[in-house]
C-alpha cells in the first residue's frame, strides 16, 4: 500500500517545461519589444512629424533630464533622491496606517454581523466615491506638511484593503469552519488558522492596490502644496514648461510603481504558494 | 414498511443514543424542510454502523447533529451518558473530500486537532505513527495539493484520529475517489477500525461499501428522514473484497437494501 502511495506522487511531473518556455517569451521578450516600438514611435513623432518640444520632448531630451537627476550625490537638492525619499516615506506610513485599519475593520465586519450592518453599506458607497476629491479638504485639516500626505495615502490605501479583506474572509468554505468548530477551536483560532490564510490571496490583491494608491495619494497631496517630494519636482518643472523634466519625473514614478508592484507580487507568490497550482 | 429489528432503544450500554430526534430547517421563502423525523438509533461501543438512504434524506444532518455542529429541534441525543451540547473531543469527524487546509503541510494538518480547542492538548496517538500507519510517512512535509485524492483522505482520517476519539463520524468520505482507490481505502478503514477499536458511523451511497464495512446497515427513507431498516451484517471479519461478495448474507442484504431504496423512488 505504501508502495502504491509512493508512486502516486512521483509519477506526476512537478514542472511542466512547455508552459514555462512560453511564459518566458511572454513575460520578458514581448514587453521589451513593446518598449522598443513605443520609443521608436515617440522618436518618429518628434523628429519626423515635428511635434513641438513643449508638447512632446525628444526621447534624448527626456533621457538627459533623467540622467541629470540620477547622476548626482544622493543629498543633492537637484537629484531625485531626496524628493523620492520624502514621497516614499509618507506613502509608506500612509499605506501602513490605511491598510492596517482596512484589514482590522474588514476583519471586524466579516466576523460580526452587527458591524457589517452598521458600516458595510457605507464602505461600499464610499468606495465608489472619487476619494482624491477629498484631498483639498484633508489639506485644510492637516496643513501642507507631511500630515496631509500621510492622511490622503492612508485614505486611498484603506478602501481596497477593507473591501478585499472583508470579501476574502467571508468567502471561506463553510466546511473548513465546521472542521474548526468540530475541534472546539476558539473564534480567534479559526480566524488565524483558517480564515486569514484563506483570505490571503484577496488581501494580497488589496495590498497591491493599496501600495499604488498610497503612492498616488502622496503625489496628489504634494500637487496641492508641499515643500518636498516628487509631486513638487513635477510642479516645479511644469511651472517653467520643462516638459522633458516632467517626463523624467514621470519615468521615475512609473519605475518605482512597477518596482513596488513586483515586490508585492513576489511576496504574494512566496506566501500564497498553495493558490498558484493550475493558475499558470 | 417497518423492519422488525427497530424499536429496541434505551439499552444502557449504548455509547451513542439518538432518541426520537427531529430536525426542521427553515427555508428562505418562509417554508420549511423537514429533514429528520423521529429518528431512533442506539450504537454500542466498538460498533461500525453504515447509513444509506436517498440523497437529501437527512443523513448529513443526522451526522452533523451527532458531531455537535447542528442542533436538533426535538428528541434527545446522548453520548457516553451525557446529552450532547456542541462538539466533543470524543468525536472525530472525517469530511467529504478530505477538507484539508491547503496552506498547511500534511503533518500540520494532522496535528491541527492537538493545536486548537484549548485544554485537551494531549496527543492520543503520535502524529508520526498515524502517518506511518496510513502510508503517509514520507509525505508529512508535502502540501495537500501535491497528494492524490486517496492520500488526501488518508490524511483526513489521520486528523480525525489525532485526539484519539472514541467515535469516528464519516460523511461519504470516499465518494470523490475512483473505484480502485475506494476499495483500498475500505480495506484500510477496516484495519483502522479493528486495531484502534473505534465506534464508527459511516454515511455512504454505496451498498457494497456499507456491507463491507458495517456491522449494521441503517436504511433511511426519503425526506423527512426516518429509519426504515436496521440490518445486522453477520459476515465474519476480517472481510476481504473478494470473499464477501460470495457470502450468502451479502447477496441477501444487498438485495434487501436495494429493494428498500427502490421503494423510496430512487436508487443511488
Ligand atoms: N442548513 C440548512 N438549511 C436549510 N436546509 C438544509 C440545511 N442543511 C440541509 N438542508 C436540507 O435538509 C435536507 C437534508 O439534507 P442532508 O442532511 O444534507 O441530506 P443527505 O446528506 O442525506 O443528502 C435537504 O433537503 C437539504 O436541502
Ligand atoms: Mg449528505
Amino acid at each position: 500500500m505504501s508502495m502504491a502511495a509512493a508512486t502516486d506522487i512521483k509519477s506526476r511531473p512537478l514542472i511542466a517545461p512547455k508552459p514555462l518556455k512560453r511564459s518566458w517569451l511572454e513575460s520578458r521578450l514581448l514587453p521589451l519589444l513593446g518598449v522598443i516600438i513605443l520609443i521608436s514611435a515617440w522618436s518618429l513623432a518628434v523628429h519626423r512629424l515635428h511635434v513641438p518640444p513643449y508638447i512632446l520632448p525628444a526621447p534624448e531630451a527626456a533621457a538627459k533630464a533623467l540622467w541629470s537627476g540620477i547622476a548626482v550625490s544622493p543629498f543633492s537638492p537637484l537629484g531625485y533622491y531626496l524628493p523620492l525619499w520624502s514621497t516614499l516615506k509618507n506613502a509608506a506610513i500612509g499605506f501602513l496606517i490605511g491598510s492596517g485599519l482596512g484589514l482590522f475593520l474588514g476583519s471586524l465586519m466579516a466576523e460580526s454581523r452587527i458591524f457589517e450592518k452598521l458600516f458595510m453599506p457605507y464602505a461600499f458607497a464610499l468606495q465608489s466615491l472619487p476619494k482624491v476629491a477629498i484631498a483639498p479638504l484633508i489639506v485644510i485639516w492637516f496643513g501642507f506638511g507631511d500630515g496631509s500626505k500621510v492622511a490622503i495615502s492612508a485614505l486611498l490605501a484603506f478602501f481596497p484593503m477593507l473591501i478585499n479583506s472583508f470579501t476574502g474572509l467571508r468567502s471561506v468554505d463553510p466546511e473548513k469552519v465546521d472542521l474548526m468548530r468540530s475541534l472546539s477551536a476558539s473564534r480567534f483560532e479559526t480566524y488565524r488558522i483558517v480564515k486569514l490564510p484563506h483570505a490571503a490571496p484577496f488581501i494580497f490583491a488589496g495590498i497591491d492596490m493599496a501600495v499604488v494608491y498610497a503612492f498616488l495619494g502622496t503625489i496628489v497631496a504634494e500637487f496641492l502644496g508641499a515643500q518636498q517630494g516628487m509631486g513638487v519636482v513635477i510642479t516645479k518643472a511644469q511651472a517653467v514648461t520643462d516638459v522633458a523634466g516632467v517626463f523624467a519625473a514621470l519615468f521615475i514614478l512609473g519605475f518605482v510603481g512597477i518596482l513596488l508592484h513586483a515586490t508585492v507580487q513576489k511576496i504574494d507568490r512566496k506566501m500564497v504558494h498553495w493558490n498558484r497550482r493550475g493558475q499558470k | 414498511m417497518i423492519h422488525p429489528s427497530i424499536g429496541q432503544r434505551g439499552s444502557a450500554e449504548a455509547l451513542i443514543a439518538v432518541q426520537t430526534l427531529s430536525k426542521v430547517y427553515p427555508t428562505v421563502n418562509g417554508g420549511y424542510v423537514h429533514a429528520l423525523d423521529n429518528v431512533d438509533i442506539d450504537i454500542g461501543e466498538g460498533e461500525f454502523v453504515s447509513i444509506v438512504g436517498p440523497s437529501g434524506c437527512g443523513k448529513s444532518t443526522l451526522l452533523r447533529i451527532i458531531a455537535g455542529l447542528d442542533v436538533h429541534d426535538e428528541g434527545r441525543l446522548i453520548l457516553a451518558g451525557r446529552d450532547i451540547a456542541g462538539p466533543s473531543p470524543d468525536v472525530g469527524v472525517v469530511f467529504q473530500a478530505a477538507n484539508l487546509l491547503p496552506w498547511l503541510t500534511v503533518r500540520e494538518n494532522v496535528r491541527l486537532p492537538l493545536r486548537v480547542g484549548g485544554k485537551k492538548k494531549q496527543s492520543g496517538t503520535s502524529v508520526d505513527d498515524l502517518l506511518a500507519m496510513t502510508g503517509l510517512g514520507e509525505f508529512g512535509e508535502r502540501y495537500p495539493y501535491e497528494l492524490s485524492g486517496g492520500m488526501q483522505q488518508r490524511a483526513g482520517i489521520c486528523r480525525a484520529l489525532a485526539r484519539n476519539p472514541r467515535i469516528l463520524l464519516m460523511d461519504e468520505p470516499f465518494g470523490a475517489l475512483d473505484a480502485l482507490t475506494r476499495e483500498r481505502m475500505n480495506l484500510e478503514l477496516q484495519n483502522i477500525w479493528q486495531t484502534h477499536k473505534k465506534t464508527v458511523i459511516l454515511i455512504t451511497h454505496s451498498i457494497s461499501e456499507a456491507l463491507f464495512l458495517g456491522n449494521r446497515v441503517i436504511v433511511m427513507s426519503a425526506r423527512p428522514g426516518r429509519i426504515i431498516a436496521d440490518l445486522k451484517v453477520d459476515i465474519p471479519r476480517p472481510r476481504s473484497l473478494d470473499s464477501i461478495i460470495l457470502h450468502p448474507e451479502y447477496a441477501r442484504l444487498s438485495s434487501e437494501i436495494r429493494g428498500l431504496l427502490n421503494a423510496q423512488g430512487e436508487v443511488e
